[in-house]
């Protein structure tokens, strides 16, 4: 339904997106992670239309984006990160309004729209303004605009910055009955846990380039059953890492350095709790001082920091 | 077209929400037009007061008197009897335009044909009404010299005839008088000078002052409105709403579509308030009232497809505002909206009409003062429709350039 082949964007010199291939199916949810800044935003906006890549190839519901890019966008919505609203349109006005772009008449759209309305739970609202609306209100009407003419592929680029607990649980909602429906969604966030909860399988993108992708399930094997132990404080380079290095030679812990500066040690090794006061007299004995300690599970916010070597930045 | 009708009523549905806009743009220019039609078009003529202090009392100084309360000069100057002192003191703080001593003994001395001085203080804060006070007082004292030269022996006898003079003797001095008058009359009436008065070919009625002000107050109403409505374009990028449509299939042209035909009856219901207002004013036929519209709707159009573009070729909404802003008021300087081109040196005007809402209002001044309706020349109507076209041209190019995306 979605295809994106060696897709790549380039502003001069820099490369914002580079060569990234995936393909997202009809009823599933396909997640785009990455932090700010790695090439998410860009690549929603070659699929949709409102930039051209520089070399690649993407395709909604088999349509080129380039080169039958009228037939591709009407196959596709898009719920953009910022809102895109008529604030002082009625918000019934707006989803009308946005249908008939797309194409949609008569009942065909009054019927859609008070189907929109429900889903987005704007019901009793429809005929206020947006401008009087919350930010998790707007947030939804904003999504209601950008599948209320029942697209085959929707693009959701972080839906839920900015919203609180509550809207958030109901976008999710809003995401898993359109993924019920039938429409092939790519969502992407950098929160992990909304991923998690909502993908079918995905892609980790980072600095323009995919460095992971699968099922959530596929992802997490990679990682194993391996913990990441996160020792923050001050640490003599050299002497830690000898102190670490003899660790490991000893052979009696699987244990690796993912990173290492003057300021952090990151670790990752199995049943690390266990391990915890060998790797602490180490540390000390090579003159580092912890000041805090951070133990995590395996999970994808794990995986993204063991490929990268760094913290999903927000 | 289904999209640019629905783009369309869109806009109209949000231009309801912004009121207050809407009677900024029709009141500045209502209010500015009020205010010079107010000073054009008053009827007060200037009025002074002449104080006299008639100390002599006679005939003679009744009929110096009378001389400034007569004919038109009455509507000029009214003459109030006064004291001395009083009359000082009303001149000096500027109560009046002059002040006339007439003194004591000025019959007898004008009989016997001695010197007399009359005094005249004035008013120096005024300019027109002393002058005028002052040239009529000259005339009179020539008139006197003149009357004693012509009837100086008839004069001189009525003083030696005493207080009961015989009939006979009066009737004798009556057609003497006459005599000399109707000997001096063919000099006097007419005079003896022939002059021949060559007139001007006939030219038609210039239009008043104030009626040649209203284009240019209509024009007002036109730029503060088409640089309104241009500024949405701005607040549609804001709202995110361009970037939205862009995701849209194919739908670009006929929103800008829809957008020209909401900026042409924005356009037109506020210049057309105008235009009505300034209709009734000045008793222009309604029969010119359907061309005057449409002009101004479709060059209303014109001027904001080029504030659009002009604001769109900028990175951000407050530059964009501020430059088109900067640019509005010496438009309306120049395109005579402060002052109708017809009143301005030759070669300002040629400037003004060059400007494009002089051009506007030039050929809406001739509508509206030409013998009938329908007087704007073809030529004139599609340098505006083209103007137009090109205008929404580059905003179309605008957005797909960018603008929609950012």
């Amino acid at each position: 339904m979605l295809k994106v082949e060696e897709l790549s964007k380039n502003y001069g010199d820099f490369v914002a997106v580079d060569k990234i291939s995936f393909h997202a199916q009809k009823g599933t949810v396909f997640g785009l992670l990455g932090p700010n800044g790695a090439g998410k935003s860009t690549t929603i906006n070659c699929i949709s239309g409102l930039m051209q890549p520089t070399s690649g190839h993407a395709s909604v519901a088999g349509h080129d984006v380039v080169s039958d890019g009228k037939a591709a966008r009407r196959d596709l919505g898009v719920v953009p990160q910022e809102l895109a609203l008529y604030e002082d349109l009625p918000a019934i006005e707006n989803l009308r309004y946005w249908g008939k772009a797309y194409g949609l008449r008569g009942a065909a759209l009054e019927a859609r729209v008070s189907e929109v309305l429900e889903t987005i739970g704007l019901g009793d609202r429809a005929k206020d303004l947006p401008k009087e609306f919350s930010g998790g209100m707007k947030r939804r009407l904003n999504f209601g605009c950008g599948i209320v003419h029942k697209p085959k592929v929707i693009l959701l680029d972080e839906p839920s910055v900015g919203v609180d607990p509550q809207s958030r649980a109901r976008l999710f909602d809003m995401v898993e009955a359109e993924r019920d429906a039938g429409a092939c969604i790519l969502y992407t966030t950098h929160y992990m846990e909304e991923a998690e909860r909502l993908c079918n399988s995905l892609a980790i993108i980072d600095h323009g380039k995919l460095i992971a992708q699968g099922t959530v399930d596929e992802l997490r094997s990679k990682l194993g059953a391996r913990d990441v132990l996160q020792l923050s404080g001050s640490f003599p380079v050299d002497a830690t890492k000898h102190a670490i290095d003899d660790l490991i030679e000893r052979g009696d812990q699987d244990l690796e350095i993912i990173s290492q500066e003057e300021s952090s040690v990151t670790l990752t090794l199995s049943q690390a709790s266990q391990h915890l006061p060998a790797i602490f007299a180490a540390v000390s004995g090579a003159g580092g001082k912890v000041t805090e300690t951070s133990l995590r599970s395996p999970n994808l916010e794990t995986l993204f920091l063991l490929l990268t070597g760094t913290e999903l930045r927000e | 077209m289904n999209f640019a009708l629905t783009s369309f009523k869109k806009d109209l549905v949000r231009w309801r929400q912004d009121v207050m806009s809407t009677l900024i743009w029709i009141s500045i220019p209502l209010m500015i037009g009020g205010l010079i039609t107010l000073m054009m078009g008053s009827d007060v003529k200037p009025h002074g007061v002449l104080l006299m202090v008639d100390q002599d009392e006679s005939f003679f100084s009744e009929l110096v008197a009378g001389a400034y309360s007569a004919g038109e000069l009455g509507e000029l100057i009214s003459v109030e009897k006064t004291t001395l002192k009083e009359g000082i003191e009303r001149v000096n703080d500027g109560e009046a335009s002059g002040l006339l001593v007439i003194p004591e003994g000025f019959g007898d001395a004008f009989l016997e044909s001695e010197p007399v001085t009359l005094t005249l203080k004035t008013n120096p804060a005024q300019t027109i009404l002393p002058g005028i006070i002052t040239n009529v007082t000259e005339i009179l004292l020539d008139a006197g010299f003149y009357a004693h030269q012509l009837f100086g022996d008839e004069i001189d006898a009525i003083q030696k005839l005493g207080d009961n003079p015989a009939d006979a003797v009066v009737a004798a001095m009556a057609v003497t008088i006459q005599n000399k008058v109707e000997s001096v009359a063919p000099h006097l009436f007419p005079p003896i000078l022939e002059i021949e008065i060559v007139e001007p070919p006939p030219t038609e009625p210039s239009p008043p002052l104030a009626l040649l002000f209203l284009p240019g107050i209509i024009l007002m109403a036109v730029m503060f409105s088409s640089n309104g409505v241009a500024s949405d374009w701005w607040r549609e990028r804001e709202q995110g709403t361009l970037r939205r449509l862009v995701y849209a299939p194919g739908q670009l042209g006929a929103f800008i579509a829809g957008k020209a035909l909401a900026a042409a009856v924005i356009i037109g219901l506020v210049g057309g308030l105008t235009l009505v207002i300034g209709f009734l004013y000045h008793g222009i036929s309604w029969t010119k009232l359907p061309s005057s519209l449409l002009w101004i709707s479709i060059s209303g159009v014109a001027l904001f497809s080029w504030f659009a573009a002009l604001q769109m070729l900028f990175s951000n909404q407050k530059t964009a505002s501020v430059i088109s802003s900067m640019l509005l008021f010496p438009l309306l300087m120049a395109g005579g909206s402060f002052f109708p081109l017809a009143v301005l040196p030759g070669w300002i005007a040629a400037i003004g009409r060059a400007s494009p809402n002089g051009f506007v209002a030039h050929r809406l001044t001739s509508e509206i003062t030409a013998a009938g309706a329908w007087s704007i020349d073809l030529s004139d109507w599609l340098i505006v429709i083209a103007g137009a076209v090109i205008g929404l041209s580059i905003c179309a190019w605008r957005l797909r350039s960018g603008f929609a995306r950012a």
